[in-house]
């Protein structure tokens, strides 16, 4: 032991004082501008109280994109599961060029944002994309989809956009799990007979659990926070059916020029961040150590 | 000893460059025009202005539209703003309310004794008793259509809305859409809804006293229509903004669309023949002939620093770029797009001797000639009130559309509802 217990703070210290400096003061900035009726960055505002917070808890586009969060985590979570465990299974199966396909699945998320964002407006569009004209091709559908027409249809079209980008992300986490997982219990689980859904949910499920845990906390903060794919493509529409809470606010610091009920509106929406974050650790946590 | 000598007259020489260098007043150009060839013939104009002036440096920061309604008004309070700051009516009340932008009335009213500008251009920056930027260019939106499609279908260029829709209707049909119109929550949409506002006779969105008299029976048959035509357009244009729109024309998918110009994609990627290419000005509510016309966006330079040095060399680069031979070559930094809003720079042969003018001559002509029916909401009548950029910027005639064309909801509901969104909005 070369260290005793007190001199590890010294090597805590930094990171704490960095993350006072980079978190906490934006944050205390943040619930400072709240309870003020700012409107434009640089002018002066009167104090408001609790009048912003009051406003939102009152106000349907809160709720709405409130909502539209919930449910485009939700959403991501069972297509990235869905996807993600899809591809990892196959790629921890031996079969040709699976080295390649394991680094061709890659380029999803290491393509830039913006240059998805074109590539998957010019393939859905109703006039000149490459789906549509395929599904009517194959005589499937007689006139072309607008994918991002209605709330419900961009909704599900943009779901399925960031899974594209982010399941073989999760694949790689998962199939580094997989990796880790003994052949050997495999083995004797065929010899006992056992069949494809019992090997997984008996075997492969209980060992990836760490894993999960982890990609089920970061991977609902990250989604939770997702802005650029929605506001590239959608901007919040049409008639507000895919503004989440991160296009909220933004809207309502540069669009509407109410900055401290952005400030609010941010205030919210870290309380439900680390909210869900405490009962996820607590929770899961709890369960995973039960278990063990 | 003559190395010596050497030295310290090279070092005097370079010590009066270096102070020279210094003292140049820099001048910073932000502008939105961010497509590679319009950067590099502003470049060409700010290089030739810097050599003719050794005093002035200027540089051009382009900037895009997405951000630039929240960037512009933090820069200012970050004290970072630029010296001129190009931007369209809608933007300048905020800017002026912040004390940015400087007033130019006198400025401008000397480049008007050279240049004679149209009226037009400087009601839509003339209000509190000030104008509040220099009028640069104009763009002003029109039908565009194929000569060729319109008469194999035997149907003559709309003039009325009737005649819109019959058209739209008969050529909605073999993969085709009769009519492209966006139904974005976007600047876009909020300009070919406000074009349809004016041709039924709404284009006043402001009472005298500063309330709201959106919500009349003219907008409501505005947005009736404009819900009625939208069938005949394609099912993703609910996400469209200027590009799609385009793109649909191009290839031939769109058999109309409401547009500023088509001419660079038309050329560059539909064939470019000129004599196929037809546009017409925006048709009317029927029976409302007099109020034919458009939406129109007068561009501008707002003047952004009080500093006497900065602001004078501001207005001599301004200037510069106003006078006959560099405005043709200004605006035409993307030929058939952006429209004189000088009677100098109207006949400026370099606007013409453009090869792209040369070539769609009669549409350009036609373009300037709708141009000049042009208005804009919230800047009509001097009614003019800086709650305008509220509405504006979060793009609430689109929002109201949208309640139409996606909610369901009929237009006398729409228009209500949007009214009391606007309301909200500048309260």
């Amino acid at each position: 032991m070369f260290f005793n217990k007190n001199e590890g703070w010294f090597f805590v210290i930094p990171l704490l004082i960095w993350l006072s400096l980079s978190i906490l003061f934006p944050l205390y900035i943040a619930i400072d501008l709240s309870f003020y009726n700012v409107k434009i960055i640089g002018t002066e505002g009167k104090f408001y109280g609790f009048k912003n917070y009051i406003k939102l808890l009152n106000s349907s586009k809160f709720w709405s994109a409130f909502n539209h969060s919930l449910l485009w985590v939700l959403g991501n979570a069972i297509a990235q599961t869905f996807f993600a465990f899809l591809i990892a299974l196959i790629l921890n199966k031996k079969f040709s060029f699976q080295k390649i396909a394991t680094n061709w699945i890659i380029l999803s998320f290491i393509i830039p944002t913006v240059v998805i964002v074109v590539i998957w407006k010019l393939m859905l569009s109703s006039s000149s994309g490459i789906i549509n004209a395929t599904l009517i091709n194959l005589n499937i559908i007689d006139q072309p989809i607008g994918f991002f027409s209605t709330p419900s249809s961009a909704f599900i079209s943009l779901v399925l956009i960031n899974s594209w980008r982010w399941s073989p992300f999760l694949a790689l986490i998962i199939l580094s799990g997989l990796k880790s997982i003994n052949r050997e219990i495999y083995d004797a689980s065929k010899i006992d007979g056992t069949n494809v859904f019992n090997e997984f949910w008996y075997i492969t499920f209980p060992n990836l659990k760490h894993v999960l845990f982890v990609l089920g906390l970061v991977g609902t903060l990250l989604s939770f926070n997702v802005f650029d794919i929605i506001w590239l493509i959608t901007k919040g529409g049409p008639s507000g059916g895919t503004t989440t809470l991160p296009l909220l606010i933004y809207e309502t610091a540069f669009t509407k020029f109410r900055l401290s009920q952005a400030a609010a509106l941010s205030v919210i929406t870290s309380i439900i961040l680390l909210t869900f974050s405490i009962l996820f650790i607590k929770l899961m946590s709890d369960k995973n150590n039960d278990e063990n | 000893m003559k190395n010596i000598l050497k030295f310290i007259l090279s070092f005097f020489a370079l010590s009066f460059f270096s102070i020279s260098a210094v003292a140049a007043t820099s001048v910073t150009f932000w502008h939105m025009e961010g497509v590679p060839h319009r950067v590099d013939r502003i470049q060409t104009l700010i290089d030739e202005f810097n050599s003719a002036n050794p005093g002035i440096e200027v540089k051009q920061e382009v900037q895009n539209w997405g951000e630039i309604y929240a960037k512009a008004p933090a820069s200012v309070a970050a004290g970072t703003s630029p010296e001129i700051l190009v931007g369209i009516p809608d933007f300048t009340p905020i800017l002026a309310e912040m004390g940015a932008a400087q007033p130019v009335e006198d400025f401008v009213a000397e480049l008007d004794s050279k240049y004679s500008f149209y009226q037009k251009a400087l009601d839509q920056y003339t209000y509190n008793g000030h104008t509040w930027a220099v009028p640069l260019w104009n763009m002003a939106l029109s039908v565009w259509y194929r000569k060729s499609v319109l008469e194999e279908a035997g149907i003559a260029p709309p003039k009325t809305w009737s005649e819109l829709k019959a058209a739209a209707k008969a050529l909605t049909k073999d993969g085709m859409y009769g009519i492209g119109l966006p139904g974005n929550k976007q600047l876009y949409t909020d300009q070919t809804i406000y074009s349809f506002m004016v041709n039924s006779g709404a284009s006043e969105i402001y009472n005298s006293d500063g309330t709201l008299r959106f919500d009349n029976p003219e907008t409501v048959s505005a947005y009736a229509a404009y819900k009625d035509l939208y069938q005949y357009s394609a099912p993703d244009a609910a996400n469209w903004t200027w590009g799609e729109a385009e793109a649909c024309f191009a290839s031939n998918s769109c058999a109309m669309i409401l547009q500023f110009t088509v001419i660079s994609t038309y050329d560059s990627q539909a064939g470019g023949d000129a004599s196929d290419l037809g546009v017409i000005q925006i048709p009317y509510a029927d029976g409302k002939a007099d109020s034919a016309g458009t939406v129109s966006y007068v561009n501008s330079a707002m003047i952004m620093t009080d500093d006497e040095a900065k602001m004078e060399a501001s207005k001599k680069f301004l200037s510069f770029l106003m006078e006959p031979g560099n405005y043709g070559r200004f605006i035409n930094m993307e030929p058939g797009l952006f429209l004189p809003i000088t009677e100098a720079g109207s006949k400026d042969s370099t606007f013409w001797d453009d090869p792209v003018a040369v070539k769609y001559k009669s549409q350009i002509e036609t373009m300037l000639d709708n141009s000049t029916r042009g208005s804009l909401f919230g800047f009509t009548n001097g009614n003019t009130f800086t709650s305008i950029s509220s509405i504006s910027a979060q793009n609430l005639l689109s929002q109201t559309l949208q309640l139409a064309i996606i909610d369901g909801k009929d237009a006398k509901s729409a228009v209500e509802e949007g009214q009391s969104i606007m309301n909200e909005a500048i309260e």
